[in-house]
């Protein structure tokens, strides 16, 4: 009687292994690209109610982020500003603007503005603004050159994986207190030196495996 | 439980026990500790059960919809104008008046980004004190409950406040003309000068109306004692700090009296102890049902609440015999003969004189009138009066009357009274039951309610009116030698009216604005000329340091002796006599919709969510009736059918009820929570009363008692000699034992530890937390128990599943009974985490859910615990609590408002425990860091530590040797729970001391 199964199919098992292998390697990768936050995230840039330019503000007119940002040195949260302090300018500066209809119609009926939130942690992750500016850790860290921004975008995954990059090697980050807000400020000569320097001076020990530092 | 005594007589020395069950040694009680949870408690079988924690939860939310797969939209809401100081995130502090009756405490409010979240006590405050008892920190979770009142209605429609507006005004106009005949106005007690004042401008513009005040837990024995005694109407004070001896008469002045939370500090401040050198107050106690006043006590006495009287007179006889001039005349002289324990009398009796001047008599609120007035002449022989007991009148109160209250009812009956207000009280559950105040407010025309919830008397009046909470509200309180003014902390979440408001509407016929009517008050009590400086200081600090009270004098002896000749001293008559008594969870029933109460273990009984008949083995025993059996209490053809709770240290033949449970109309936590006993409580009987029948019913029901629940458990616990190692995990002495053997509280662990399991590591953070928890300080009042609950969003659950054993709590209040079955000693001892260096927990995560800080604390990351339950196996102290279901899931929006947004809310399936406050640690370290300074002992506050009215807890850095948390550990009281395990516990106890009278036999 003649065979019932050529003879490849004694291949089979070994195809049908490799095959799987090969398949469940590349679901586990299509979720490790696609599905983790630098595929999510980054690059989320949703429509504001008001197409307000960072690069115009902070970028050409040069406006201090923490003009508007007015909690960032003493609170958790920098804080979206108040129509108040659009008004401030705009009561003068562009009265007769079409898109700032929207900020004129906020001041004007007390209704507050509702912003679209681009960077954002998880309910269970506690961040605070004020505890990383006293370390000298820039806005420009975490939040990318704003000052070339004509819609501000994520430019970093915020993942606790790249929170612990920096936590765990902080040196690069650290910045004299005047340049917080400088958006092209790069590490220069001697910044291995003035990280020793400053990490002594403020005692800075940012939590790694202390838990509780971030999740509370 | 016929092995109880042959289990005690077994074994020799001090025995403690958890328990009736524990002690008899039952099978059910070796199961529930061998098993981490009761049987069934990790299976979901009974539906229902569910279903009922469900509607308990309330089931409103909107679903989040599934918009995407990606992050969901997020908005961020700034002001249009930004408040000056407001920085969002950072949550401020305000000061204001809490008032409770003719009571009131300061309190400083979080306040976070507009909501209120924490209540705290206002240091400047005379009665608080920066501290705070269970009622205070649950204010926040009565403000935001979803079942208050929302809109005005009438007759159960719709209505607005312009239509009642308006309504009143036509009647205003009536009564104008008749100079207010037959319009009454049925308030609250109070205290506050603006209420005060209208209440006066009431009486001017309605010369023929009349203002009642009633509640039904009352200081009125009190008062009218005080009336008689001293000519005025007035309240008194102790100064417990300077008094060392101190004799309570069914007072359970640590916890249920007026002035409790300034007496609990005051009183231990004679009776700290930092050495062996040290001094400390004694304190007897004679009461019917256990307090935690009596568990305190160094001596106590069972005592039937209507043998306190002629114990107080058989005192005063003693007193005399010992050479103290009482000079009460003859009135007490048949009480020379009596059955009370002669040589327990004369030991007190010569305490009592050998401190004169230094000691306290006092009796409690629920007492007669004319005990009060004589242990107000035994006080002024003992020369106490303006040392340690002030007679004080208050000119801006309006107290209690019950006959007041009679006179009302009597006259709606009679269809003399056309118009009711009732302003805050709730008269148709609260009243006497003979007064039958639901069947003749039926017969008033015109009736308006004023009411934070549409409880059993919104039920039968027209208007129904909103109330404000007082923390939505305007308004102020004296009394204790202080004014304070409630400030608002947000606006009223509802349509809602204060009283102050609404009594303004009464008075001026048309609406005036809560602030408007304070501030215009306090023009008068403030300098005129820079009154906006004045103003706003008061504001800030909560109090105003000044008042118009008066220290009373005694008119001694002859009004004194006159009456209490009028008024005699009977002992009563009858077996059984019943005693009502105000819950220490929901008072008297306004925080019956409260969830953190009603699961709020009661300090001695431990049950949740019930209210029992609470009673000794031998009354029940007489009874034929054994623990949750039903009674049944009959008076005049009303009945209360409730279970029976087995109480240790109850006066043979009292049967104690508490009040306050039982509601009909009072929100989805409260209707048909518990049994309403009102309905036996009449006028002649308040307090307690004997012509209340009892009898034995068939069935029984089912209580959730909570005291077997997480035993710590060593070496199954229940198969080894319990009692033996029972006086390791609570470890006491007597003052004297203490002097001769100081370190006895090291003495008592097992001499060598056992060896390390794990590698030893060297923690290297900057500060090493810990915290101390001085047993002889602690009262049991459970304040920090639910301090944390608040601050730490810790959630309610509902009584199935506390039967279920699955509470909550990050830090229970254990309470061990020690000696007599019947009239036991009381030691209670809070257990949270105790942030073990080298904590068993961890070492069995299989996900490093659960770590190890450099600092100290026992972390743990919520996201990444896939909830196996190993490390609430294998924690010896049992204070992990784990969360069965996604309890705040339900939560309605509104309660929402009352988490605390720095704590994060935990989901199904997460193990949860004490974190030592963590995220107040955190921004502690932030902060002193923002401001370049190094953090101080003191910056960083648990919130247990916070509340706590004793000081018993302290919290900070080991490492520190200067902190108080170091220097309170060096003493010598100091001891590990579990020491011999070597697992190095950053909680450790302060030992605790009794100092009995030697005269007395020595307590074994």
């Amino acid at each position: 009687m003649a065979q019932l199964f050529p003879k490849w199919t004694n291949q089979l098992p070994l195809l049908a292994a490799v095959g799987a292998t090969v398949v469940l390697v590349g679901i586990i990768g299509l979720f490790w690209y696609y599905g983790s936050p630098n595929y999510t995230d980054v690059g989320y840039r949703p429509v504001q109610p008001v197409p307000y330019s960072h690069k115009l503000h902070a970028g050409d007119l040069g406006v201090d982020c923490r003009y508007c940002h007015t909690g960032v040195e003493t609170g958790p949260v920098a804080g979206v500003p108040p129509t108040k302090t659009c008004m401030n300018c705009h009561a003068m500066i562009k009265t007769d603007s079409e898109v700032l209809q929207p900020v004129f119609t906020s001041y004007n009926e007390n209704r507050p503005l509702e912003w679209i939130r681009v960077h954002k942690s998880p309910d269970y992750v506690y961040f605070d603004h004020s505890a990383h500016l006293t370390a000298g850790v820039g806005c420009e860290s975490c939040h990318g050159n704003v000052a070339e921004m004509e819609v501000v975008e994520l430019r970093e995954s915020l993942s606790m994986g790249w929170c612990l990059d920096c936590h765990r090697n902080p040196d690069d980050h650290l910045r004299p207190g005047s340049e917080l807000t400088n958006m092209w400020w790069t590490p220069g000569e001697g910044q291995e030196q003035f990280a020793a320097q400053l990490k002594l001076e403020k005692d800075i020990k940012p939590p790694i495996e202390d838990c509780s530092g971030c999740h509370r | 439980m016929p092995s109880i005594k042959e289990n005690t007589e077994l074994t020799p020395g001090k025995t403690y026990w958890r328990s009736l069950d524990q002690l008899a040694d039952t099978p059910e009680f070796r199961e529930m500790v061998q098993r981490e949870f009761p049987e069934g408690a990790s299976e979901l079988n009974n539906p229902v059960s569910r279903r009922k924690f469900l509607s308990i939860m309330g089931a409103s939310m909107a679903l989040a919809g599934l918009t995407s797969c990606r992050r969901p939209v997020e908005k961020i809401i700034p002001h249009v104008i930004k408040p000056e100081d407001v920085t969002p995130g950072v949550p401020k502090y305000y000061a204001s008046t809490m008032p409770f009756g003719n009571e009131s405490f300061g309190v400083v409010v979080e306040n976070h980004d507009g909501r209120p979240t924490k209540i705290e006590g206002n240091e400047k405050h005379a009665l608080s004190a920066g501290r705070s008892n269970t009622w205070m920190q649950a204010e926040m979770l009565n403000m935001y409950d979803p079942d208050r009142v929302q809109i005005p209605r009438k007759s159960g429609t719709i209505s607005n406040w312009q239509a009642f507006e308006s309504a009143w005004k036509q009647q205003y106009d009536k009564y104008l003309e008749t100079e207010g005949e037959g319009l009454a106005i049925l308030s609250e007690p109070f205290s506050s000068p603006s209420l005060r004042r209208l209440k006066d401008e009431f009486q001017k513009t309605f010369p023929r109306a009349r203002w009642v005040s009633y509640a039904p837990v009352s200081d009125e024995n009190i008062t009218r004692a005080v009336e008689a005694a001293t000519g005025t109407t007035g309240t008194i004070e102790y100064a417990f700090d300077k008094a060392d001896v101190v004799l309570a008469l069914d007072a359970d002045f640590l916890l249920m009296e007026t002035g409790s939370i300034k007496y609990s500090r005051d009183f231990m401040a004679r009776r700290r102890v930092s050495s062996e050198k040290d001094s400390m107050n004694r304190l007897y106690v004679a009461e019917a049902a256990m307090s935690i006043t009596g568990g305190m006590a160094d001596h106590r006495m069972r005592l039937r609440a209507g043998d306190i009287g002629p114990f107080a007179a058989a005192l005063a006889n003693e007193l005399e015999s010992q050479g103290l001039d009482v000079n009460i005349g003859s009135a007490v002289a048949p009480w020379k003969d009596h059955s009370f324990d002669r040589k327990w009398l004369q030991a007190v009796a010569a305490d009592l004189i050998k401190h004169k001047g230094r000691s306290i008599v006092l009796a409690g609120r629920s007492q007669p009138s004319n005990v009060h007035v004589l242990v107000a002449a035994i006080n002024e022989a003992l020369r106490n009066r303006d040392r340690t007991v002030i007679y004080r009148n208050n000119p801006d109160s309006s107290l209690s009357s019950v006959d007041d209250l009679k006179d009302l009812t009597d006259d709606m009956d009679a269809g003399e009274i056309t118009g009711l207000i009732i302003l805050g009280n709730n008269p148709v559950y609260q009243a006497p039951s003979d007064l039958n105040f639901e069947q003749v407010l039926s017969q008033v025309a015109f009736t308006a309610h004023l009411g934070s919830h549409a409880d059993e008397t919104a039920q039968a009046v027209q208007w129904l009116l909103p109330q404000s909470h007082f923390l939505e509200s305007w308004g102020d309180v004296s009394g204790n030698g202080s004014r304070g003014i409630v400030q608002p902390l947000i606006a009223p979440l509802f349509n809602s009216r204060s009283a102050l408001e609404m009594a303004a509407l009464i008075v001026h016929g048309k609406a005036s604005s809560g602030h408007d009517l304070v501030r215009e008050t306090w023009a008068g009590i403030l300098p005129e000329t820079g009154f906006e400086k004045a103003w706003r200081k008061t504001l800030h600090d909560g109090v105003h340091t000044n008042s118009d009270e008066e220290l009373l004098k005694l008119r001694y002896p002859e009004s004194i002796q006159t009456y209490l000749e009028n008024n005699r001293i009977f002992a009563n008559s009858g077996v059984h006599e019943i005693i009502f008594k105000a819950s220490a969870s929901t008072y008297d029933g306004r925080y019956a919709n409260n969830g953190w109460m009603q699961e709020l273990p009661d300090s001695i009984t431990k049950l949740t969510w019930d209210n029992a008949a609470l009673m000794s083995r031998e009354t029940a025993a007489g009874l034929g009736v054994k623990n949750q059996d039903l009674i049944e209490l009959s008076l005049d053809n009303r009945n209360v059918r409730l279970p029976v709770w087995i109480q240790p240290g109850m006066a043979d033949g009292s049967i104690a009820l508490e009040i306050g449970y039982g509601r009909k109309h009072a929100g989805r936590i409260a209707n048909g929570t518990g049994v309403d006993v009102n309905p036996v409580r009449q006028r002649d009987g308040m307090d307690f009363s004997t012509r209340i029948s009892v009898r034995k019913l068939s069935g029984s029901y089912a209580l959730a008692c909570v005291q077997d629940h997480h035993g710590a458990d060593e070496e199954l616990l229940a198969q080894h000699a319990i009692q033996d190692r029972l006086p390791e995990l609570v470890r006491e002495a007597t003052l004297a034992e203490y002097r001769e053997h100081p370190e006895f509280a090291m003495g008592l662990a097992e001499e060598e530890s056992l060896e390390n399991m794990w590698q030893d590591v060297e923690l290297e953070g900057k500060h090493q937390w810990g915290m101390s928890i001085d047993l002889n300080a602690c009262t049991g009042c459970s304040s920090c128990t639910i301090a944390c609950q608040s601050e730490n969003n810790i959630p309610v659950i509902g009584k199935e599943e506390v039967m279920n054993g699955r509470e909550m709590h990050w830090l229970r209040m254990d309470r061990y009974y020690s000696g007599d079955v019947d009239d036991p000693e009381v030691v209670v001892q809070p257990v949270g985490c105790q942030h073990c260096e080298m904590a068993p927990c961890e070492q069995v995560c299989p996900v490093a859910a659960t770590t190890h800080s450099e600092e100290g604390l026992n972390q743990m990351a919520y996201n990444r615990c896939v909830g196996t339950r190993y490390c609430a196996n294998n924690c010896p102290y049992k204070v992990r609590r784990f969360n069965y279901f996604n309890f705040t899931k339900d939560l309605p929006e509104i309660v929402q408002m009352a988490q605390n947004p720095d704590v994060t809310v935990r989901f199904r399936g997460v193990m949860e425990k004490c974190t030592y406050c963590v995220q107040r640690i955190e921004v502690g370290r932030i902060t002193a860091k923002n401001e370049g300074r190094e953090l101080a002992d003191g910056d960083v506050v648990s919130a247990c530590q916070q509340a706590c009215p004793t000081d018993a807890i302290v919290f900070g850095d080991l490492k520190d040797p200067e902190s108080r948390v170091s220097r309170v550990k060096e003493q010598n009281r100091d001891y590990a729970m579990l020491g011999e395990l070597n697992l190095r516990p950053r909680t450790s106890y302060l030992a605790k001391l009794r100092n009995p009278n030697p005269a007395l036999e020595q307590h074994t």
